[in-house]
């Protein structure tokens, strides 16, 4: 079983979306246990390619390519898991979303793409995202983080009134709330009440991660 | 002088630095072989067909720039603004929608490359012309760099008429088209940065 695990890993870790996908369906064909195969082998295969980006062999294509394999085989697996009432894959539920007055789109549609395929359940608000429907999207869904992106020293105040709103409301505790984009920083995410700031897409996977899990 | 719309400026995007921008600088060769240098090469020519390079700019004494007075001291300075349309971002976002996240994002960076290089083409030009006045330029600086408050982006659209180039500015000061670029150069025989935290001191 570890050989097939392996194969499902480097078929991330290659961005070879076809292989993963022919491996989902093996798995599936084969009753393999799909929940291992998720954990054991696609999941390991992008925490790999998340370190390698990191450390500077792999470049921006090979990190989507590795999140896109993911999820072409979760499109595949994730169904079988709910009808099989399996739980333990989710890590969390996130609502993410550009704010209002911003229309950048590209870099926030990439986070959510790599928490997506790193076992987040992802609501994607899209651009324009005021703080009111962020703050209904997390209820709705039930979330446990809130992401904000923003790309404007102009438009960044607003991810300070998602934090103002939720005060108001009585409800900051409720929600883990991270920032990211160009302007913003540690130091902002401080000044706002943010629990965290991600300067980019694996590093707001392992934030998410640790922040939910409370680790 | 009246300001001079530059249309159909002719650019080349460039691999190298598409690759650059895409974070890779001289690297390992690992991506080679999986395909992306097929995608690149697509990418890039269907970029080509959507880019409408063009850019409006005007020369003028530093004060005609309204809300501000950081240029008040500079005689000559051009003041610019470029774009390379709609197109491309269209199908960015499409290419998104769709889930085609490596093109969508390739093709997002082919357009980054695509407006520096059209910003590029234009400070040539205003390079040339001082030149031939025995002037130089100072490199362009944009909006929100250094002491130039990004607010004072909508009294540079008050100078510019940059709708005849199809670029709007919406109330948090973000242009559209989103590649757009909007900047000023100053001319001199002696030209100073205009960018750095410093540089008002160097005036």
């Amino acid at each position: 079983m570890m050989q097939f695990y392996e194969k499902c890993r480097k078929a991330v870790i290659e961005g070879d979306s076809d292989l993963a996908l022919k491996l989902a369906t093996e798995a599936i064909d084969k009753n393999k246990p799909v929940l291992d195969v998720i954990e054991k082998g696609f999941v390991k295969g992008i925490e790999e390619v998340g370190r390698l980006w990191e450390d500077g062999t792999f470049f921006l294509p090979e990190l989507v390519m590795g999140a896109e394999a993911v999820k072409k085989a979760l499109s595949l697996l994730n169904p079988i898991l709910s009808d099989q009432q399996t739980k333990g894959f989710e890590k969390g539920k996130v609502v993410i979303g550009t704010v209002e007055g911003d229309i950048h789109d590209i870099g926030k549609t990439l986070v959510a793409t790599m928490l997506s395929a790193s076992g987040f359940e992802v609501y994607d608000l899209g651009y324009d995202v005021g703080v009111d429907s962020f703050i209904e999207g997390a209820d709705k869904w039930g979330v446990n983080c809130i992401a904000s992106s923003a790309l404007l020293t102009t438009t960044m105040q607003k991810q300070r009134g998602i934090i103002e709103k939720l005060k108001e409301q009585g409800i900051r505790n409720k929600y883990t709330v991270i920032v990211g984009g160009a302007p913003c920083s540690r130091k902002w995410a401080d000044e706002i009440g943010a629990d965290g700031y991600a300067k980019d897409a694996v590093s707001a996977v392992a934030l998410v991660g640790k922040l939910i899990s409370g680790d | 002088m009246e300001p001079v719309i530059l249309d159909n400026i002719n650019i080349e995007i460039k691999e190298k630095e598409l690759l650059k921008i895409l974070g890779n600088m001289g690297r390992a060769e690992s991506w080679k072989g999986k395909g992306i240098e097929e995608k690149i090469a697509s990418v890039l020519e269907l970029a080509s067909k959507l880019i409408e390079p063009k850019g409006i700019y005007v020369i003028a004494e530093g004060r005609s720039l309204g809300g501000t007075d950081i240029f008040d001291s500079l005689e000559k300075i051009a003041f610019s603004i470029c774009t390379i349309g709609e197109k491309l971002e269209m199908k960015v976002n499409a290419l998104s929608r769709e889930g085609s996240m490596l093109e969508a994002v390739l093709l997002d960076s082919a357009g980054s490359v695509a407006v520096e290089e059209t910003a590029d083409y234009i400070e040539n030009r205003i390079g040339e012309i001082a030149a031939g006045e025995r002037e130089k330029v100072s490199p362009r600086a944009s909006p929100g760099y250094g002491e130039w408050k990004i607010a004072n982006q909508k009294n540079l659209f008050e100078l510019l008429p940059a709708d005849r180039v199809g670029v709007t500015l919406g109330n948090s000061m973000m242009m559209s088209p989103q590649k757009s670029i909007s900047f000023a150069i100053h001319i001199s025989e002696s030209p100073v940065r205009l960018r750095g935290k410093k540089f008002l001191k160097k005036l």
